[in-house]
């Protein structure tokens, strides 16, 4: 038999393509916990009910998303409530701020606390999910709005929805959703259905016990109920009161608008403003962060998400002249994530060499649209 | 055949060719980073068998040169071969044999590493807790059902195999998958724009956006968003078409059969045994100025199946090595409120060290093979 060194070349890299062509990738199956099951506490992370958690506290309304992951537990801030005495506090996993349980005759509960970035897929996505796991059908929109029972969290109302439970022993989810600045807040009991009954009045207790530090709605100024349509204007994480002095520390030289009262930002906010006009309200937070703020990109689209609308790469701006050089104009509308009624943002990005400043105007689009000059004017009369 | 086999691959001139080829492709994959990026560059010239051209425009690619596998691989078969042709057995030889040794698994380490290490990053906010890493290049298609009461089950199906395919069932879902479109490479807008078109999705949330394809990323520190449209079809007819891309971010929700689902576009996922809790991040600066002196994560790390719970601390060349990964402090949120950690899966992490360490023994004993009988004399 006569060898060829050419075939055994060719057979040799033939042997090599083919092996290339086996490719790594391929569908994965797999399950994954929906609450991994929590340890006991033995290290000495501080728990969320700690009233002075070292590093907890929330980002500002302004400041700039870094996050590019939905869920946002580091913005509980000083989250406290009262524990009602048949519940046992575990250490939240995952993507939880607090989670208890509850036995009782041989029957358990769940109780979580979580919080989502943005409008988290929508109240109705989210009821809809909770009524697939307890086996019943989804509901409309409306049917879903309907359905929704009124409840106070944390001072602020919230709305809770109660799914299964026709029997003892079928499951039942009670979940009540708040949105509170550009973060929606679950919280959910879930159990047998005759647990979560018992646990129902307690549960609700529990919601109303529900306390975001600095978070009282009379705070800075602002009335106790604010008007239909009206965007949260509280400040989370924003440990002042009433009673706590304006800080003009950091802030440029600016001619504040006729008009306008300022009241306190808290910590993350450089100013706050508040602005009423034919009994309409909007707010104008002002905020620095160092570098460009995580780009214009990423805090529109923070922006948009605020009322509803969804992130979009071709960001439009329009340029606005200010102190040193140009600043970008954008200009949205959308449905306030509170409320579900009609909002306005106008906002103004101020690159410098080292950090961004954020001036935000977002009310009811009539007080929007008549502040709009004075904000613009305002923005470019700062002197940094 | 076996006779020539062995002398072609036990070629001196076929080491020199391809230790010129290996220069050859060196320079090449360093220019081409300019062009393609550093990740496509990787991967086109240094992990690939041949190294294709394709014309602008075109949907064919011609082969032009061979690639660092093909290269590393005939390398390694002539080093072998040779080796096995010419090593006559003996204590002078002994320490060449070494060093051959040595090389050999060095080619071999790099070739299990390419193909078995994972690289991907765990991003971590104040207080957060994961059980998975995410990657930085890949991304996959999630179909999540969520119907059952205390677990999801995931169906993740990654993007290229996805485009390739064009097609996805698996007996795991009622429902078979059909891409209408994908974008390795895209950007939404909300409005008609040039260069947009319509997104013809008919459910979720991509029903009023446009979109256009863009061309892969080549700066470092950007990486492609994929976007895709995909049409949903159970035994009773089309259940939606989707819009799905990493920019979007949230899943979306759909029904069928009576099951819950969620479709999402997200970067490749890597669950672990165990999860990681961000407890404290430090970004320590100089005193008075504004430059680095240390990052460092303080970590819960919890194992569930073995109840482990434990704090770890990761700093700079202190990382957390644990259940076969490696945590590096990586980066950091601007606003020193996240951390990031490169996890590192590399089942071949120790050859290099065993490779270095085979050479450099078999390069003393050479050495002293030599140096010995050579002070023997001079003593004499």
């Amino acid at each position: 038999m006569k060898y060829h060194p050419t075939k055994t070349i060719i057979t040799g890299l033939s042997v090599i393509l083919l092996a290339a062509g086996c490719q790594r990738e391929q569908v994965q199956v797999y399950r994954v916990d929906k609450d991994p099951a929590p340890l006991p506490v033995t290290a000495t992370i501080t728990p969320s009910s700690d009233p002075t958690p070292p590093a907890a506290t929330a980002l500002p309304p302004d400041h700039p998303d870094v996050s590019a992951a939905t869920a946002t537990p580091d913005s509980t801030g000083p989250l406290t409530w009262t524990t009602p005495t048949d519940w046992t506090e575990v250490p939240p996993s995952e993507i939880r701020v607090a989670s208890f349980k509850i036995t009782q005759d041989g029957r358990t509960a769940d109780v979580s606390v979580i919080p989502l970035g943005g409008m988290a897929g929508g109240d109705s996505a989210n009821v809809n999910r909770w009524r697939g796991q307890v086996g019943l059908s989804a509901l409309s929109e409306d049917e879903i709005q309907k359905s929704a029972d009124p409840v106070e969290i944390g001072g602020q109302p919230a709305s809770l929805y109660d799914a299964g439970g026709a029997s003892d022993t079928a499951p039942r989810i009670i979940g009540a959703i708040q949105h509170r600045d550009d973060t929606a807040w679950f919280f959910k009991l879930a159990g047998d259905g005759k647990l979560v009954e018992q646990q129902k009045a307690a549960f609700v207790e529990f919601l109303k016990s529900v306390k975001f530090a600095g978070m009282a709605p009379a705070q800075a100024g602002l009335p106790a109920t604010l008007p239909p349509g009206h965007p949260d204007i509280s400040n989370m994480g924003n440990t002042s009161t009433d009673t706590t002095p304006i800080s003009h520390e950091g802030q440029p030289n600016w001619q504040v608008p006729t008009g306008w009262r300022e009241v306190s930002g808290g910590q993350f906010l450089a100013a706050k403003f508040l602005l009423t006009n034919d009994g309409g309200i909007a707010a104008v937070n002002v905020s620095r962060s160092a570098g460009d703020g995580g780009g214009l990109a990423a805090n529109v689209n923070r922006w948009r998400g605020q009322l509803g609308l969804p992130p979009v790469t071709d960001v439009s701006t329009s340029p606005v002249d200010v102190a040193g050089g140009t600043g970008s104009l954008v200009d949205l509308s959308g449905t306030s994530a509170q409320t579900g009624q009609p909002v306005r943002l106008v906002a103004v990005i101020v690159t410098q060499a080292d950090n961004a400043w954020f001036y935000k105007l977002m009310g009811e689009a009539k007080v929007v649209e008549n502040q709009k000059d004075a904000f613009v004017k305002f923005v470019q009369g700062a002197k940094y | 055949m076996l006779k020539s086999f062995i002398q072609i691959f036990s070629s001196l001139k076929l080491t020199v060719a391809c230790l010129v080829l290996g220069c050859v492709i060196v320079f090449w994959g360093t220019i081409a980073q300019v062009h393609i990026g550093l990740y496509r560059a990787q991967a086109e010239v240094f992990h690939s068998l041949l190294i294709y051209w394709q014309p602008s425009g075109a949907n064919w690619k011609i082969p032009i040169f061979p690639g660092g596998y093909l290269i590393a691989g005939v390398l390694l078969i002539n080093l072998l071969v040779a080796h096995v042709r010419y090593y006559q057995l003996g204590r002078k030889k002994f320490g060449i044999a070494l060093i051959h040794l040595g090389i050999v698994l060095m080619l071999l380490g790099q070739m299990l590493t390419d193909y078995l290490s994972v690289e991907s990053v765990m991003h971590l906010r104040l207080g957060e807790s994961k059980n998975y890493s995410e990657s930085e290049r890949g991304g996959e298609i999630a179909v999540i059902d969520t119907t059952d009461k205390n677990s999801y089950k995931v169906v993740a199906v990654p993007c290229d195999l996805l485009a390739r395919r064009g097609d996805v069932r698996n007996p795991e879902l009622p429902f078979d998958l059909h891409v209408k479109a994908y974008y390795a490479n895209s950007q939404l807008s909300d409005k008609a724009a040039p260069g947009f078109e319509p997104v013809k999705a008919t459910a979720g949330m991509g029903t009023s956006l446009w979109w256009r394809e863009l061309p892969h990323e080549t700066v470092m520190e950007r990486t492609d968003i994929p976007s895709a449209i995909i049409s949903i079809t159970d035994a009773q007819g089309p259940v939606g078409t989707f819009l799905v891309s990493e920019l979007l971010g949230q899943p979306q929700s759909f029904a069928c059969n009576g099951r819950q689902y969620e479709l999402v576009l997200r970067p490749e996922r890597f669950y672990k045994p165990f999860s990681l809790q961000l407890i404290e991040f430090k970004h320590d600066r100089y005193p008075g100025t504004d430059i680095p002196k240390n990052f460092s994560s303080r970590v819960r790390l919890q194992r569930p199946d073995t109840h482990e719970d434990r704090e770890v601390l990761i700093f700079m060349n202190n990382p957390l090595r644990f259940a076969g990964d490696t945590f590096y402090q990586a980066s950091f949120d601007s606003d020193d409120r996240g951390s990031v950690l490169q996890v590192v899966h590399n089942p071949g992490w120790i050859t290099p060290y065993l490779a270095c360490a085979l050479v450099g023994v078999g390069l003393t004993i050479q050495f002293l093979t030599h140096l010995i009988p050579f002070l023997k004399r001079r003593l004499a």
